[in-house]
């Protein structure tokens, strides 16, 4: 017999994603999609035994009710959503064993805003254009295109054998989920920070960003002083559009901080490939998964870093996400 | 202008944009697209996606397989290697893109516009009176009288902009402001001197005056045409808009409906940047049709 995960409620909006996302398709507007905290998400496949690419489930600030057909290893990491084995609380960052019959519940997220559910053997539906990670506006990827619903089966794949139940993360291991509001975001100034006046680049660096409650998966609105411009912006060719913040269209790197008007919006996993505003800033991979367990009105402070801090720091990331970060219980 | 450098900036720790110029131009484009064409064949280890635009690159890397400095070094010596635009060739598919103009339902989605958002002239005589066209026959004579080059694809999968290969026909247009919050799939806009089809339902800011019942992106590849790839269109593919009536559009709708649907398509075609410039020569772009 198969085995598959029915799904009793859905949670908010918890869908498919996988690592790397869809790559060779961002040409035609399709965005990479996949996890927001690839740090948590890696890890919950490690602790059921899988690669740590492998496709689970990302349950965003309302997490769903799952029962299991078969036995399965299971794991929650991210977000604090106080995870329930047939209604007994059990841990996160935890290998648990559940038996065929066995419902897992996630409740709202308490720290944090995403959490991770790892299954052995994967969510095994079918790829679309190579990933089975959700781009939920286009209908693209995952469990017919979207968010998973109530009453839907969700497949899953040939599990491998996994770490004995109760292996954990080692808490030094894990990032840190703790209810905090604050956070310090690691940027690489530009592709246009040029575009910005001295006065402009030094308000980004030293002012309080709040996040707003109109943020998704396609971008984070951000709340915070007024923009000014140099030259480069405010006396240019009439075909860049008639706004400072208006550029020749554009590609748009995965993590830019996005400049439209005055209202600044950090484009991640679902964003738009190209468009005509600026990009003073780019979000650094090793900081991504600080935007997916942050909540609207927590406050950013943005550290600018160099493109070689950066890929160390995002090399730092993945050596925390590998079995030797894994501990008996 | 072009510059005779690449311009590069880092796009954080694993993307890089490419800068050749900041001009809308034609010819800034098609060194886009030859660039991009050479990049892919050098097929430098490491290189994940390339995104050509209207005047730049976006190049995403492996930074763990080709570091910053050594694909910076690579792509500004492919760049010299390309030199000047004269005697540059590359392949480009061409597709005859059937048109409603006038159609219903844009008509609606503007009326829909004014009633809930802001008031505004109705898209196709507001286009008419700022291009100081005849009337709306003009615009549609003067519209579909070009070859479109796809400049960029993006935004919105399958999205394109296109920009006018004969002169004679540049229109310009500003964009919607605020911008819509619906457009009815198939839509055909225009916003500065880009013309787009709306591959789906989404918010817009093109004015708009026709629409395609072609569909041009297809994420379930129903169709023959999506059977590679879900996105019609490439950039360095060239459309031409052919004007169609009510009852060839319904014809088309219901072909697309049963499955049975062929795109028209023109697939063997070289286009020659000397043979394009010596063309403009012979014209004189003061005429409209």
């Amino acid at each position: 017999m198969s085995r598959t995960i029915d799904v009793l409620t859905a949670g908010l909006e918890t869908s498919v994603q996988e690592l790397p996302g869809r790559i060779g398709f961002w040409e035609q507007g399709f965005p990479p999609s996949g996890p927001m905290d690839i740090w948590s998400f890696r890890q919950a496949n490690l602790l059921v035994g899988n690669a740590p690419d492998t496709a689970a489930l990302e349950c965003q600030f309302v997490g769903p009710e799952l029962r299991f057909s078969a036995p399965a290893l299971v794991a929650v990491t991210g977000a604090d959503m106080t995870p329930m084995v047939d209604g007994v609380p059990v841990e996160s960052w935890t290998t648990l064993a559940l038996e065929a019959g066995q419902t897992l519940t996630l409740g709202p997220a308490l720290k944090g805003a995403r959490a991770y559910v790892g299954v052995s053997g994967g969510i095994d539906i079918p790829p679309v254009l190579g990933s089975r990670a959700t781009f939920h506006m286009a209908g693209v990827g995952g469990v017919e295109g979207h968010a998973i619903k109530a009453g839907q089966q969700l497949p899953l794949g040939q599990a491998a054998a996994g770490p004995r139940p109760g292996t954990r993360v080692a808490p030094e291991a894990r990032p840190r989920i703790d209810g905090g509001r604050e956070w310090t975001i690691e940027v690489v100034p530009g592709p246009n920070d040029d575009w910005l006046d001295e006065a402009g680049r030094a308000r980004f660096l030293g002012a309080d960003w709040k996040l707003t409650a109109k943020s998704n998966r396609t971008g984070f609105r951000l709340q915070g002083p007024a923009w000014s411009f140099s030259p480069l912006a405010t006396d240019k060719r009439p075909e860049h559009g008639s706004d400072p913040s208006n550029i020749l269209d554009h590609g748009y790197p995965f993590g830019a901080v996005n400049l439209a008007g005055q209202t600044p919006i950090i484009l991640v996993n679902d964003g738009p490939s190209t468009g005509g505003f600026i990009n003073p800033y780019t979000v650094i991979t090793a900081a991504f998964w600080k935007l997916g367990q942050s909540r609207p009105g927590d406050i950013y402070r943005f550290r600018a870093v160099t493109v070689g801090e950066a890929q160390d720091l995002r090399r730092a990331l993945d050596a925390r996400c590998t079995t030797a970060s894994l501990q008996p219980g | 202008m072009i510059y005779d450098e690449p311009v590069f900036k880092p796009g954080g720790d694993r993307n890089l944009l490419v800068y050749l110029g900041d001009e809308m131009s034609f010819d800034l484009n098609f060194l886009v697209q030859t660039y991009a064409a050479r990049i892919r064949e050098a097929a430098l280890p490491g290189l994940v996606e390339l995104i050509p635009e209207l005047a730049s690159l976006l190049v995403s890397y492996d930074p763990d397989r080709l570091g910053y400095d050594d694909l910076i070094r690579e792509l500004a010596g492919i760049r010299r290697g390309i030199g000047r635009l004269e005697g540059l060739e590359l392949p480009s598919r061409l597709f005859n893109v059937p048109v409603l103009y006038f159609d219903p339902w844009t008509a609606a989605c503007v009326d829909d516009y004014r009633a809930k958002l802001a008031e505004k002239e109705p898209d196709p005589d507001y286009l008419v009176r700022l291009n100081g066209l005849a009337d709306r026959r003009q615009l549609v004579r003067v519209h579909s009288g070009t070859e479109y080059w796809v400049a960029a694809l993006g935004f919105w999968p399958g999205l394109g902009s296109f920009l006018p290969l004969d002169p004679r026909c540049r229109l310009t247009a500003p964009k919607y402001n605020p911008p819509r919050t619906w457009t009815p799939k198939g839509t055909v806009g225009m916003g500065g001197s880009i013309t787009c089809i709306y591959p789906d339902e989404t918010p817009g800011g093109y004015q708009i005056f026709a629409i395609s019942p072609m569909p041009i992106w297809d994420p379930a590849q129903r169709l023959a045409a999506f059977r590679d790839s879900l996105a019609l269109f490439r950039p360095g593919d060239r459309v031409r808009f052919v004007p169609i009536d009510r009852e060839e559009h319904d014809y088309i709708t219901a072909r697309v409906e049963d499955g049975s649907y062929l795109h028209p398509e023109v697939g063997y075609q070289r286009f020659s940047i000397d043979a394009y410039h010596a063309w403009l020569d012979t014209l004189d772009p003061t005429k409209r049709f």
